[in-house]
């Protein structure tokens, strides 16, 4: 049987007479990539922020590695190992780089009191210096968050999401916006991140280019429904799925 | 990586406090704290005892400051109800010495404590709103007190005011201005210590976190109600240990003294101070206080002076007088 981190059963989300998720299912199996796709409104980020506990599911069950966090606070999430991004981007915007990764590492900060009470608790400082120079940043360490261009930004976000040290990172569109040459260094970077360090990712994202190369699995929603749910390869050909979401764009393309 | 933010890093480096890198010694600040330092001890070797009175207020107001920084600098909520916890102070730590004659260090820790608690419990109940909200429910809390100041004669003397006898330790007994200005001194600069240490931990991080983005908080594992409400519980104890230094060197206290214009004032000297930087909290307090004893000869003038500086301040330099000067400064720097 596959070791599967996140478990997501039976999800149902109504807001009103509205139904944004209905009865939805996903395993992410620990250590893969895993995107979660479908045209706009499909209900991508509501489950999304019902995992991540921004959202109160309706119904249905989140487990993570078998601990049922369905009630849980979405602040004490990060101390179980899950990170976030934010679509619309999040940062603390007047703070430093550094002080944005630093607040990333809030959970780790705290060990003991000489470590609460200091700027720079030594471990988790260097940790903080390591991310910004894995995402590019170092150069920027002093300058307020909201001086940066919008791809330094989403690397900002990604930075302090690691500070987190997480097993399960979740990702809200992470190339929204980014030119191609940003995208692919993002791709190098998910791969590398997942391959080498183990993080498992779940995804949601509109740029095909980014799932269809780095994702291990992809599941297609719409209209808050699963239709399809495989491989990339499985997914291109899944006639539904043309139907639904690719069916449009591939007409265009 | 572009061109155009490699050149613009360097610049919003320059906007940021200077002192708080870790490149290269501060100079100027150290002349600075030097010559400040110098002036506290001399202070009551050169002047009469009224200056020093006027010292020993705009040290309260220091302390004032530095706790309303913490909780809209730091954390960005907008409480209004600083003069409540500011007479929580006074009255806690007079009746302390009146009635139970205690040494004054420990009223004082018991006005802070005191103050902090309250400040706690309604922090718990305002800090469910946000915003104007939390700005109108805080206000009604700060009204609310000033009448039971006003009302619950027993205590606190009603409309005729408390007499408060001399903070004593010991056999040793604070009689004048220039015998309460050591121990309001040292206050201070505890309270501004512990403001900088504060800033500087974790917690100020959570609080700024908070400030700048509440669902990102949340994200990073920051518990942001609790954060709030030990920000606004922090602040009411700075306010308690402002009453009692206030009560060392004062032998009387009204409660008009304790209503929404001196929470304005405070309110007023942190942000044409500076939001969000402690330094701006102390100078704010400072100028202020000075600008409010000039007033003090022209009463009638003194809340129209008042409502044109922040007008003016608000209009010109939104960040706080000291952020406009150094802004200044850099640019001038540069050509």
């Amino acid at each position: 049987m596959a070791d599967h981190l996140l478990q997501v059963h039976d999800l149902t989300v109504k807001f009103g007479g509205l139904t944004a998720v209905n009865r939805f299912d996903i395993s992410v199996e620990r250590g893969t990539i895993h995107a979660l796709i479908g045209p706009n409104g499909a209900g991508k980020s509501t489950t999304f922020n019902c995992i991540s506990r921004f959202y109160q599911p309706t119904t249905g069950t989140i487990l993570l590695d078998g601990t049922d966090v369905t009630t849980m606070p979405a602040s004490a999430m990060a101390r179980l190992g899950v990170a976030r991004t934010f679509q619309n981007l999040e940062l603390f915007g007047e703070l430093t780089v550094f002080e944005n990764v630093m607040i990333g590492a809030h959970v780790h900060a705290g060990r003991t009191w000489r470590d609460a009470l200091s700027a720079r608790p030594p471990e988790v400082a260097e940790h903080a210096e390591h991310l910004l120079e894995r995402t590019g940043l170092t150069a920027y360490r002093h300058t307020r968050a909201r001086n940066l261009d919008f791809g330094h930004q989403k690397l900002l976000e990604l930075a302090r999401a690691l500070a987190i040290r997480p097993r399960l990172l979740l990702l809200d569109e992470p190339a929204a916006g980014l030119r191609n040459r940003e995208i692919a260094a993002l791709d190098a970077l998910l791969t590398d991140l997942c391959r080498r360090e183990g993080i498992t990712i779940l995804l949601v994202e509109h740029v095909m280019q980014l799932v269809m190369a780095i994702s291990d699995r992809i599941t297609v929603l719409n209209f808050g429904t699963k239709i399809a749910e495989g491989t990339p390869e499985d997914v291109r050909n899944d006639p539904a799925v043309i139907e639904a979401y690719l069916g449009q764009e591939m007409a265009h393309a | 990586m572009s061109d155009k933010t490699a050149a613009m890093a360097p610049r919003s480096e320059a906007s940021l406090p200077a002192g708080w890198s870790a490149r290269g010694i501060p100079f100027v600040q150290i002349a600075l704290l030097a010559l400040a330092a110098a002036a506290l001890v001399i202070l009551p070797f050169a002047v009469t005892g009224y200056v020093l009175y006027i010292a020993n207020l705009l040290l309260v107001f220091v302390v004032l400051c530095l706790g309303l920084h913490l909780v809209i600098g730091e954390t960005g909520q907008f409480a209004l109800a600083h003069a409540a916890f500011y007479g929580i102070g006074i009255y806690t730590s007079g009746l302390a010495g009146n009635a139970f004659g205690w040494p004054f260090p420990l009223s004082m820790l018991l006005a802070g404590l005191i103050a902090g608690a309250v400040g706690v419990v309604i922090g718990a109940v305002a800090l469910r709103m946000r915003d104007i909200y939390l700005a109108l429910a805080t206000f009604a809390f700060g009204e609310a007190m000033q009448w039971v100041f006003l009302n619950w004669d027993r205590v606190t003397g009603g409309p005729n005011g408390l007499r408060i006898s001399p903070a004593r330790l010991g056999a040793f007994e604070i009689l004048s201005d220039k015998q309460a200005y050591p121990v309001v001194v040292v206050m201070a600069l505890l309270m501004l210590v512990l403001t900088i240490i504060i800033s500087r931990s974790r917690l100020g991080r959570a609080f700024r976190a908070v400030r700048e983005s509440e669902v990102a908080a949340m994200a990073m594992g920051v518990p942001v109600r609790r954060a709030k409400i030990v920000a606004f519980g922090l602040s009411a104890f700075y306010a308690g240990v402002a009453g009692s230094m206030f009560a060392t060197f004062s032998t009387y206290i009204h409660p008009d003294s304790l209503g929404f214009q001196t929470t304005i004032l405070v309110l007023t000297m942190v942000v044409v101070g500076g939001l969000g930087s402690i330094a701006g909290a102390v100078g704010g307090a400072i100028a202020f206080g000075l600008i409010s004893e000039v007033l003090r000869q022209t009463p009638s003038y003194q809340e129209i002076i008042y409502g044109l500086i922040l007008i003016v301040f608000m209009m010109y330099a939104p960040r706080g007088v000291f952020a406009f000067i150094r802004d200044r400064m850099g640019r001038a720097a540069r050509g």
